[in-house]
């Protein structure tokens, strides 16, 4: 027989390390060849989509279009420290960083320009890669023949940013603290799922996400990276489990440590919820490792709704099931269920 | 490990390679033909990154001896497009964000270019078996369902039929 049942769980998470460790990310922004604008950053893309966020936000201050901006990512001899991406930081730390250098390029900017000028920085505004008198639009440069300039002055159009916020160590004995972490992300799931009480087997059918993440700075990569974590969160629920005997794994490969495919998708609704909050960049939150952590006790509880048995250990594999409802009914005739 | 001489047909060109006896295809691909566009995951045949079209049929390259694609025709991910021409397949993936880390990808687009050659019209349940053998760690698979969904109604709908850039 399959039962239905649904469940729900609420997370928060604090990104980035916290907890008073010195998390920085520098980044530079640079007037390159014609049209290009060069960013730096050792920020490294595994698939998060790190690299076109910062795109879009130095386009964004630069008003320029995201094809304009080149990057040198991760490269020893050319970047300096970003961080890691891990914990969930890169959008935050570097996208800050990239967004400062941004603005530091932008104010050196209007600075030369109002040099060229002979006026005034509020007299001057910025469009397509140019920057122009507002009281004589067709008196305008762009920045790259506004970079020529400056370089024949000797100097360079250029500028570097480092983000370095502060956290606070947590109080040893009580964990408190006034800032243990940069920010916070929340997120709730509620699952439908189908429990086939004959195989123990679970199909997970919906999943709806709210995610709070402050500000969707690319909302397609923000929902890819949900409906990635969610699914490892499947994963995690319902079927890994690296099984160590003295020290060996005994499951060392796909066959034997199953990860969800195709086949275990759900169907996703998600919404996402801008409140612009923190200190990130144009309010965004992390999002990696929050997509993951809800979708395991969402499914817990929609297994108890659906089949009235708790199971507590990870993962809950079809054999777990069948052995709970099985000790479920026996308990159930011996009366011990419901006393 | 002794040597010998095969002949392929490598994305529609005729190649005579020297292999040997224990060569498997997929490194006769990556390191002989230098097409590194073909991914080793797990090396036993069980998360598709190695995955190209060997005779019409979808194939391991890394469970497959090189002389035993002798005579064979096989397209990897450098016959279905490249910088200047992409397949609608690839352009799908690309609009939908069906991209993360991209290890997957040149596996699960062949795998798709196949289910849609067998099934233009295919419904999700059918897409979602069509790439089953294909692991994803990144995406959750759902973008990658909407960009082979996407791809078939743009395939679907233009005149000639596949392998035209959509208008």
């Amino acid at each position: 027989m399959k039962k239905r049942g649904r469940g729900i769980a609420t997370i928060m998470f604090g990104f980035g390390y916290g907890e008073g460790f010195p998390d920085h990310s520098i980044a530079s922004a640079e007037i390159e060849e014609e049209g290009k604008i060069l960013i730096r950053t050792a920020a490294a893309d595994v698939g998060q989509g790190i690299l076109t966020t910062i795109s879009q936000i130095s386009a964004e201050v630069l008003k320029v279009k995201p094809e304009a901006i080149q990057i040198i990512p991760g490269d020893t001899h050319l970047t300096k420290n970003s961080g890691s991406s891990s914990a969930t930081r890169q959008t935050f730390f570097t996208g800050n960083a990239v967004k400062e250098a941004s603005e530091g390029l932008l104010s050196n900017i209007y600075h030369y320009a109002s040099i060229e000028f002979r006026s005034n920085h509020v007299e001057l505004g910025i469009k397509g890669g140019y920057i122009f008198r507002k009281d004589n639009p067709n008196n305008q440069l762009s920045y790259w023949e506004l970079a020529e300039r400056v370089k024949a002055r000797g100097d360079n159009l250029k500028a570097e940013s480092s983000f370095f916020p502060h956290t606070d160590k947590p109080d040893p004995e009580t964990g408190q603290g006034e800032k243990l972490y940069v920010a916070y992300t929340f997120v709730t799931q509620i699952i439908d799922l189908e429990v086939n009480t004959d195989t123990g087997i679970v199909e997970v059918l919906k999943v709806y996400t709210a995610a709070d993440i402050g500000k969707a700075i690319n909302p397609k990569n923000v929902e890819g990276q949900i409906e990635g974590g969610t699914v490892q969160g499947i994963g995690m629920a319902l079927m890994e489990e690296q099984i160590i005997k003295e020290g060996i794994t005994l499951n060392p490969d796909l066959t034997g440590y199953l990860i969800p495919t195709s086949m275990d998708t759900p169907h996703f609704i998600t919404r996402l919820i801008e409140n612009e909050d923190s200190e990130g960049p144009y309010g965004a939150k992390g999002i990696g490792e929050p997509a993951t952590i809800a979708t395991a006790p969402a499914i817990a509880n929609a297994i108890y709704d659906a089949i009235g048995v708790r199971i507590y250990d990870l993962p809950i594999t079809p054999e777990k099931i069948l052995k709970a409802l099985k000790e479920k009914v026996k308990f159930t005739s011996e009366g011990w269920l419901g006393l | 490990m002794s040597k010998l001489n095969i002949e392929l047909t490598i994305n529609g060109k005729k190649r005579k390679v020297e292999t040997t006896t224990s060569t498997r295809l997929l490194d006769l691909i990556r390191d002989d033909l230098h097409l590194t566009g073909t991914k080793e995951g797990c090396g036993k045949g069980e998360c598709g990154a190695c995955t190209v079209i060997m005779n019409g049929e979808l194939a391991a390259s890394c469970l497959i001896l090189a002389p035993q694609a002798d005579g064979a025709a096989i397209t990897t991910i450098e016959g279905i497009g490249d910088d200047k021409y992409l397949d609608p397949i690839q352009e799908a993936f690309i609009e939908t964000g069906a991209v993360q880390c991209g290890f997957c990808t040149p596996g699960m687009i062949l795998a798709a270019k196949k289910l849609l050659e067998e099934n233009p019209h295919p419904d999700e349940e059918e897409i979602k078996r069509g790439i089953s053998g294909n692991l994803c760690r990144c995406t959750g698979y759902q973008k990658i369902i909407d960009a082979i969904k996407l791809a078939a109604n743009r395939l679907s709908s233009s005149d000639s039929g596949r392998g035209k850039k959509d208008a």
